[in-house]
């Protein structure tokens, strides 16, 4: 009988192993590897070298270019996920009004996410505001002069943003989910007692959508915060103008894979990853406040 | 109901072995056939087109020398060095490297790159081959590469264009006031003189005119001490930019990269400052008659040199050194293997080489080849090649330029804190 059934579970363990296997291989064991490496100085070449807290306290204290990059993803990420989670609520509640054609709706609105973090619209989104594309060509028609939308600091990272609210498509599909399972019966209810539209939005949308907003939030901070492609293809792997596309993820690249200081890139990556944890951590802890729960009775 | 289970766990423990069995052919390439010393591994970065006409040279060499066999990997010049750095520390480097002068001193430094000395003259033929070129291969007096071919820096202009901005050529030994001076007419007329220089590159031809040069010979420092070289150069450069002779730098940055865009394509521009072997692909693009002038001056002599446009390296771990340095031999001493290659890989380092493919080239070609020819006489030897630490100099460097054209500060501001910065970074790369 014993036998029997670790035979049974063996059998189990071997069916789970290609998981198992590639999860040590390529996750948990490369992510101590990169813990080890942050407190190295390791350019590949040479063993690692311990140098304790050294690049933490560079990081924190001897790289302004650090810091740049720092301000230039929080901005990202703090106006990009609100503006692009804004967008595809209101996206998805056009959506629900029930018109026949909504497949074929759902489907086109969708589908610049799934070819949206890809290196083709990266790059298509450099052509169409190239100097000569499509945008400035309509400028230029109107008399207006031509911007350089990539080489201006200041318009850069605004590039980057607005193609991450294009990419609204995931979080619609959500939402759009979490707006079919309000049940009619509220609204029909509320417009009974007199409710306007605004008024229905705000006291009954809202609230029911509480918690699929804060689902959303999160995957979409969290994505934000890792943002690479579309920074890389823009700015050529440079993060310019001026650093103004300097994402954080691309500075650790080019120390990584650039500049081939492993060390302090694998420091860089340990500290994201704190940061967005904390972040997380706060954003579940202040939901307590806003996340309305339905089956909790609104506790 | 046993055996079901039993064949289910057999099926497993197959699809396993299956599993690990394709991750060693795939991972497991480097010491693939090395043992019988015929198989050899080679990896190039590129273009499309470079990758086709290599690919046929590599079929012509095995049929020449049939039962060997050669495997190859290429990639974006990017992609190339990202692979090629993870290959270096699992001592798994392919067998014959195309490396590039920024990157040959890390390698050679750190024991990857096998001397070829001993190879030269044996294995491989380079009689036809000047000596000014082949010690652009010498790294710390070792020869660590042997160049591809070579080019050199130059105008590269629309003569047409030249003519209606009111100047009729590009003098011999010009000088950096008839630069600044023929610029101001161009811009007079509503066309950009060029599209300003790349900072490292120019800055070390100009360091060369004045007897230095950007990294000293040891590579532990920039090559220079007066930070009014700094300001002297840079200053002049922002000053175009300021006085619109050359496009804004938020144009530059835009446009950064993109042949179609630059202003010589478009015909807003007369020229641009770059390599001999980027004129062929610019001449295509712009279609249309295109010349090249030699660099300013004074003291052009001394800033100009001849550059390995890439090298051909063997790794020391490599088992098939011997065959590697038959290849390398083939490359450049190989006529129908020369007539693919048509100097897309700088000009050919060999005489007798670059005599017999002249008569297959394009108008374009041609004039690359005679351009260098012409300048290969005065050329100056070349500075050591870029020390280790060195992406991140010009990285810092070009950061610099770009807060000085953006007018966010001054030439003069930024030539002590570059200084501060990239002797820092160089000295942080010392063993």
């Amino acid at each position: 009988m014993r036998n029997h059934s670790l035979k049974a579970n063996l059998t189990g363990y071997a069916f789970i192993s290609p998981f198992i296997i590639g999860f040590l291989a390529f996750t948990l064991i490369p992510m101590f590897i990169s813990l080890y490496l942050s407190f190295t100085s390791y350019n590949l070449f040479s063993p690692p070298r311990w140098v304790g807290f050294n690049n933490f306290e560079k990081m924190f204290t001897g790289d302004p270019k650090y810091w740049s990059s720092v301000k230039v993803t929080l901005y990202y990420v703090f106006i990009g996920v609100p503006l692009r989670l804004t967008f595809a609520l209101f996206v998805a509640m056009i959506l629900n009004t029930g018109s026949k054609m909504i497949g074929t709706y759902r489907t086109i609105y969708y589908l610049p996410s799934i070819i949206g973090g890809s290196v083709a619209v990266s790059i298509m989104w450099r052509n169409i505001f190239s100097e000569q594309g499509i945008v400035n060509g309509l400028l230029m028609a109107l008399g207006a002069a031509p911007v350089q939308w990539f080489g201006d600091p200041g318009a850069a990272l605004s590039m980057l943003i607005t193609l991450s609210v294009w990419q609204f498509g995931s979080s619609m599909l959500i939402f759009l989910a979490g707006l079919k399972n309000i049940s009619p019966e509220m609204y029909e209810a509320a417009s009974v007692d007199g409710a306007h539209p605004v008024r229905k939005f705000f006291s009954i949308t809202l609230p029911l959508l509480s918690p699929i907003i804060l689902f959303n939030l999160i995957m979409q901070t969290i994505s934000a915060f890792m943002t690479f492609v579309p920074a890389y293809i823009i700015s050529k792997g440079e993060g310019g103008p001026m650093d103004g596309t300097m994402l954080y993820s691309l500075y650790l690249f080019r120390q990584a894979f650039m500049f081939n200081n492993m060390g302090y890139a694998s420091a860089m990556a340990w500290v994201m990853l704190i940061f967005i944890g904390v972040l997380t951590l706060i954003l579940f802890k202040t939901s307590k406040m806003w996340v309305f729960y339905e089956s909790e009775g609104g506790r | 109901m046993k055996m079901r289970k039993t064949i289910a766990l057999a099926t497993m423990v197959a699809i396993l072995l299956l599993i690990t069995a394709c991750g060693n052919s795939g991972g497991g390439n480097a010491s693939g056939g090395a043992q019988d010393g015929k198989t050899l591994r080679i990896a190039w970065w590129g273009s499309d087109a470079r990758h086709e006409y290599t690919q046929k040279v590599i079929d012509l060499y095995k049929k020449q020398n049939p039962g060997v066999n050669i495997d190859i990997e290429y990639a974006s010049f990017d992609d190339y060095w990202k692979k090629l750095a993870p290959q270096a520390a699992a001592n798994q480097l392919p067998d014959i490297m195309q490396m590039d002068i920024s990157y040959i001193s890390q390698y050679a430094k750190n024991g990857q790159l096998e001397d070829l000395k001993p190879y030269i003259g044996s294995k491989i033929k380079l009689d036809d081959v000047s000596e000014n070129v082949l010690s652009t291969g010498l790294i710390g007096g070792t020869q660590y590469g042997i160049p591809t071919g070579v080019n050199v820096l130059g105008y590269q202009y629309n003569p047409e264009l030249l003519k209606k901005a009111g100047i009729n050529e590009i003098p011999a030994n010009w000088t950096w006031d008839d630069y600044k001076k023929m610029a101001m007419q161009a811009k007079a007329k509503g066309v950009y003189f060029d599209e300003s220089m790349a900072a490292d590159i120019f800055f070390n031809y100009f360091l060369r005119t004045k007897g230095h040069s950007l990294y000293n010979a040891e590579g532990t420092a920039l090559g220079y001490e007066d930070d009014a070289l700094f300001t002297e150069f840079f200053g002049t450069l922002a000053e175009l930019i300021k006085e619109g002779a050359v496009p804004s730098q938020e144009t530059l940055s835009q446009n950064k990269g993109i042949l179609e865009e630059s202003t010589v394509v478009k015909g807003t521009g007369i020229g641009t400052w770059q390599w001999s072997n980027q004129f062929v692909a610019l001449q295509k693009v712009a279609d249309r008659p295109m010349a090249l002038a030699p660099m300013l001056g004074p003291d052009m002599e001394k800033g100009i040199y001849m550059q390995p446009s890439m090298y051909w390296s063997i790794a020391s771990s490599s088992k098939s050194k011997d065959e590697a340095a038959k290849f390398i031999d083939f490359w450049v001493n190989n006529e129908e293997a020369n007539k693919l290659i048509k100097g897309e890989r700088g000009v050919p380092i060999s005489s007798k080489i670059k005599e017999s493919v002249t008569p297959d080239l394009t108008e374009a070609e041609k004039q690359v080849f005679d351009f260098v020819s012409e300048m290969e006489p005065k050329a100056s030897p070349m500075s050591p090649p870029p020390p280790v630490g060195s992406a991140e100099v010009i990285a810092t460097l070009a950061d610099y330029v770009e807060q000085i054209n953006f007018g966010q500060t001054t030439a003069a501001e930024a030539a002590p804190k570059f200084r501060a910065d990239a002797n820092a970074i160089l000295s942080n790369n010392q063993p």
